[in-house]
């Protein structure tokens, strides 16, 4: 079957040519690793989401789940496929070996999961999940914790969930109810509803370990007075075998615009007062604890809206190259013209392009982030370590937050290109759509992840990390060709830089007098800010590369720019040519449409425009 | 019970194949290469019959150049034990029986009790290494095979023929040539790749018999000429100009 979810060649650049991917193995942690392991995992995976994983993609958004008797019935196919991915190993690839896992890098992670959540994000919710929640017991469970929940969660014998809203406490979790009873030998019981809890009931595993967020009663109110509990789906006995239900009830599950092939449900622990769960953590360390699953589910869901845009791109691609429609541009006079491919067309190709920018600028976003992670847990160095790790904190928020909204945005423009068609769902892509929505909504939602930019990553570290992003910035651009393909997008890209690094002391002026409303007003139009300008970093990275491995291609075959013939030859002989072609492409358009809008952004912000509060409840609409 | 499996790298299905303008061969710039799907078949069948048996020892071997290497350790990270390269030069070419020649040397006087092999490599399209393979070590031969039951020194096979399908039974040790349908290949998991890379593999460098049969020249099949719709007033205006038509252009009546 062919691949339409994720541009193969496209990933090789970005680990081998932009990021240093063979360099990590000089580092003892990824000492035993080689480039023909990490190539044969990817090819692996490749074939695992292709031929196994996006099968069950279109099946099980129509199937759906359902919820009856309490029972909880998630897609056939989910069955196979579940039990193909845990033989593969596939649930923790980037752990430590000495947990189980295959202590891959965590860039080789995020190249898997682009691959596995674009062929079905319904469906790798599930081992996902239960991956995030076994990383919470691994860090902070007792060795006997361990033992009898994390080796079978890692192992995907059972599943995982994050249970932290509640019907009155969704962005804002201080204001949870679910309460922890001592019961005297050290465990707890669990009252309470947690509402929109992912894969928080299904049969695809023997039993289910959920980390809930609940109050020890008398414990003060607010995020200060929580504290997580593990609490099983079934008790476990003694000989670690699953035991009897652990009263945690499933009340339904919600009927959704998309991802419906992951079971999203209601939970009611303890109606009969009969729900047991252990203290995870120290007391009252709840969120602390739970963030660090936050943290992995952020990055996870900005490579979801990777992950759809990817698909829904090379869909369109596809698309475009075989539906006949109109005649070429120079016969558009003549009704007896041959009807040419879409592609042909200047409207389409615009979409196009547009897509192709925001794709590739994602990919790289999120694999550089994977591999700052990577280089803090490598680098001996102290102040290099910070430097990596700040990376990583600084970008989170826009990965999440802008992988989850252009993901989204290149969906729809996918359907555009489909035209009526894509409006169908005889055609994929507008499930891809549907399913990425919620990626904006989810995991803090991107209106949160904007104001932890502005109030918390931006002035972190003393504002080191946003200052080391900008050299990092400066330093990579400079590498282009200085009369090259991608001067102007270059000029333009400094001229969005200096408005991005300018907003940054405009906000810590606003903030040093008190005009606070000022950067949480404008919190979300800075992510866009910083996102654009982010994006345009990593296209002009790649495109500085691509374009000086494009002039060697000429120079080799003897093609010069001006012999338009032997240039089409070129890109249509030579995959690399055209490759390296498309990259410098993508930078340049982004560098003449997308940057020049950045100024224009830091201008509206600097006007400290207040309309926004300014309006009246009661004039949002007069009835 | 050991055994060995004939590989061989061939482009990916998926690879859209292009002929260098000198027609010397093909461009294999940016051309993925995978295992042959049929000798994958081979691969998965020698791994459930050692699975089966509960003891022995699968031995891939391959012939090509240096890149054959990835192949040989996907089938290593599938199950296999060892591998052996012989290795000759990205362009190197010889014929099936040179081919055959190289692997039947590396595989005699070993205690294989089958050699499985594809039924033909999805690249050239040949389907002589196995038969040819088998006549030079003076092994029987089963082709086309898309069931094997092994039962000691016997195994009883079913091959596809046209209209039906034939049970065989052989005496081992004996070749036996994959079909698809004879099962499903396994992936490669994580903790499989991991265990792949300290798995021998021998490569060893070979030099080939000059060929017997030579390639002159690599093209692409003619392109195939548009339809033509046989206008007219009626059916019978139209079958009319169909007749003279097939008569008079194609010459077919």
């Amino acid at each position: 079957m062919a691949n339409l979810l994720v541009d193969i060649r496209d990933q090789q650049f970005n680990l081998y040519e932009m990021l240093d991917l063979e360099g990590l193995t000089k580092y003892p942690k990824f000492g035993d690793y080689s480039k023909d392991m990490f190539d044969m995992v990817l090819s692996e995976a490749e074939k695992m989401a292709v031929n196994v994983i996006f099968p069950s993609n279109a099946e099980g958004d129509k199937e759906g789940c359902s919820y009856a008797n309490g029972k909880v019935t998630v897609p056939k196919s989910f069955e196979d496929v579940y039990k193909k991915f845990i033989e593969g190993g596939w649930i923790t690839i980037s752990d430590d070996a000495e947990v189980g896992g295959q202590g891959f890098p965590e860039v080789i992670n995020a190249a898997t999961k682009e691959l596995f959540g674009a062929a079905n994000f319904a469906f790798i919710m599930y081992p996902g999940l239960a991956h995030g929640a076994a990383k919470l017991v691994e860090i902070y469970g007792t060795d006997e914790q361990k033992r009898t929940y994390m080796d079978k969660m890692y192992s995907g014998q059972w599943g995982g969930t994050m249970c932290l809203t509640e019907p009155g406490a969704g962005s804002d979790v201080g204001a949870l109810k679910t309460s922890a009873k001592p019961t005297g030998d050290g465990k707890y019981k669990i009252t309470g509803t947690k509402i929109f809890i992912s894969a928080g009931d299904h049969e695809l595993t023997e039993n289910i370990i959920h980390p809930v967020l609940a109050r020890i009663e008398g414990a003060p109110a607010g995020t200060k007075g929580i504290s997580i509990f593990l609490v099983p789906k079934y008790r476990v006995n003694s000989d670690g075998s699953v035991g009897d239900f652990n009263d945690v009830n499933t009340g339904n599950v919600e009927h959704k615009m998309g991802i419906k092939g992951n079971a999203t449900c209601t939970l009611n622990f303890g109606d009969k007062d009969d729900c047991i769960g252990e203290l995870l953590g120290d007391e009252g360390t709840g969120m602390r604890v739970m963030f660090n699953m936050m943290n992995e589910a952020r990055l996870g869901v900005g490579l979801q809206g990777l992950a759809h845009s990817t698909a829904a791109y090379l869909h369109a691609v596809d698309y475009a190259k075989t539906r006949l429609q109109g005649s070429d541009l120079a016969n558009f006079r003549n009704p007896e013209a041959p009807r040419v491919s879409i592609i042909n067309h200047p409207d389409i190709r615009r979409m196009l392009l547009w897509m192709k920018s925001q794709v590739e600028g994602l990919r790289a976003l999120m694999y550089f982030v994977a591999y700052a992670i990577d280089m803090s847990h490598s680098v001996e160095d102290q102040v290099e370590k910070d430097r990596w790790h700040g990376y990583v904190e600084l970008l989170t928020p826009i990965c999440k937050a802008w992988g989850s909204d252009m993901g989204f945005r290149v969906t729809e423009y996918a359907i555009q290109v489909y035209g009526g068609y894509g409006f169908t769902s005889e055609y994929p892509v507008e499930q891809f759509m549907r399913d990425c929505k919620i990626a904006s909504i989810y995991e803090g939602t991107n209106g949160i992840q904007a104001m932890d930019l502005v109030a918390r990553k931006l002035g972190q570290n003393k504002g080191m990390n946003f200052i080391n992003f900008i050299t990092l910035m400066t330093e990579t651009v400079s590498k282009n060709q200085p009369d090259g393909a991608l001067k102007d997008a270059v000029a333009e890209f400094e001229k969005a830089k200096n408005a991005m690094a300018d907003i940054g002391g405009f906000f810590a002026q606003c903030g040093a007098s008190g005009k606070f409303l000022v950067p949480i007003g404008n919190a979300y139009q800075f992510l866009e800010l910083m996102s654009t300008v982010t994006l345009g970093f990593f296209l002009l990275w790649q495109g500085a590369i691509a374009e000086k491995k494009l002039v060697a291609i000429k120079k080799e075959k003897g093609v010069k720019d001006d012999d338009w013939v032997a240039v089409a030859a070129l890109y249509k002989d030579s995959k690399d040519a055209a490759y390296y072609q498309g990259k410098v492409a993508a930078a340049k358009f982004y560098g003449a449409y997308i940057l020049p809008h950045v100024e224009a952004m830091a201008a509206s912000i600097k006007k400290e425009d207040m309309s926004i509060m300014e309006i009246a409840e009661s004039a949002f609409a007069s009835s | 019970m050991n055994s060995a499996v004939i590989l061989k790298q061939v482009p990916d299905t998926e690879a859209l194949i292009k002929v260098k303008p000198d027609g010397t061969g093909i461009v294999k710039e940016g051309v993925k290469f995978v295992i042959n799907p049929y000798d994958e078949f081979g691969v998965e069948e020698a791994l459930k019959k050692k699975e089966a048996a509960g003891s022995g020892e699968v031995t891939i071997v391959s012939i090509g150049p240096d890149r054959s290497v990835e192949s040989i350790r996907t089938a290593l990270a599938m199950g296999a034990d060892k591998g052996v390269l012989l290795k000759i030069g990205e362009d190197e070419y010889s014929d099936a029986l040179a081919t055959a020649k190289a692997l039947a040397e590396e595989l005699k006087g070993k205690d294989y009790k089958i050699i499985f092999c594809g039924k033909q490599a999805i690249d050239d399209d040949m389907a002589q290494i196995g038969p040819m393979v088998a006549e030079l070590m003076g092994l029987p031969c089963v082709t086309v095979v898309t069931k094997v039951d092994v039962s000691g020194d016997k195994a009883v096979c079913s091959r596809e023929i046209e209209g039906g399908k034939e049970i065989v039974e052989v005496a081992l040790p004996a070749v036996i040539s994959c079909q698809k349908g004879l099962n499903e290949p396994r992936y490669a998991s994580l903790p499989g790749i991991m265990k792949a890379k300290k798995k021998p593999l021998d490569i060893k460098d070979t030099k080939l018999d000059a060929p017997k049969a030579t390639i002159d020249k690599w093209e692409n099949p003619p392109q195939r000429a548009a339809g033509r719709i046989i206008e007219g007033d009626d059916a019978a205006a139209k079958a009319a100009a169909l007749v003279k038509a097939l008569r008079q252009e194609a010459k077919v009546i």
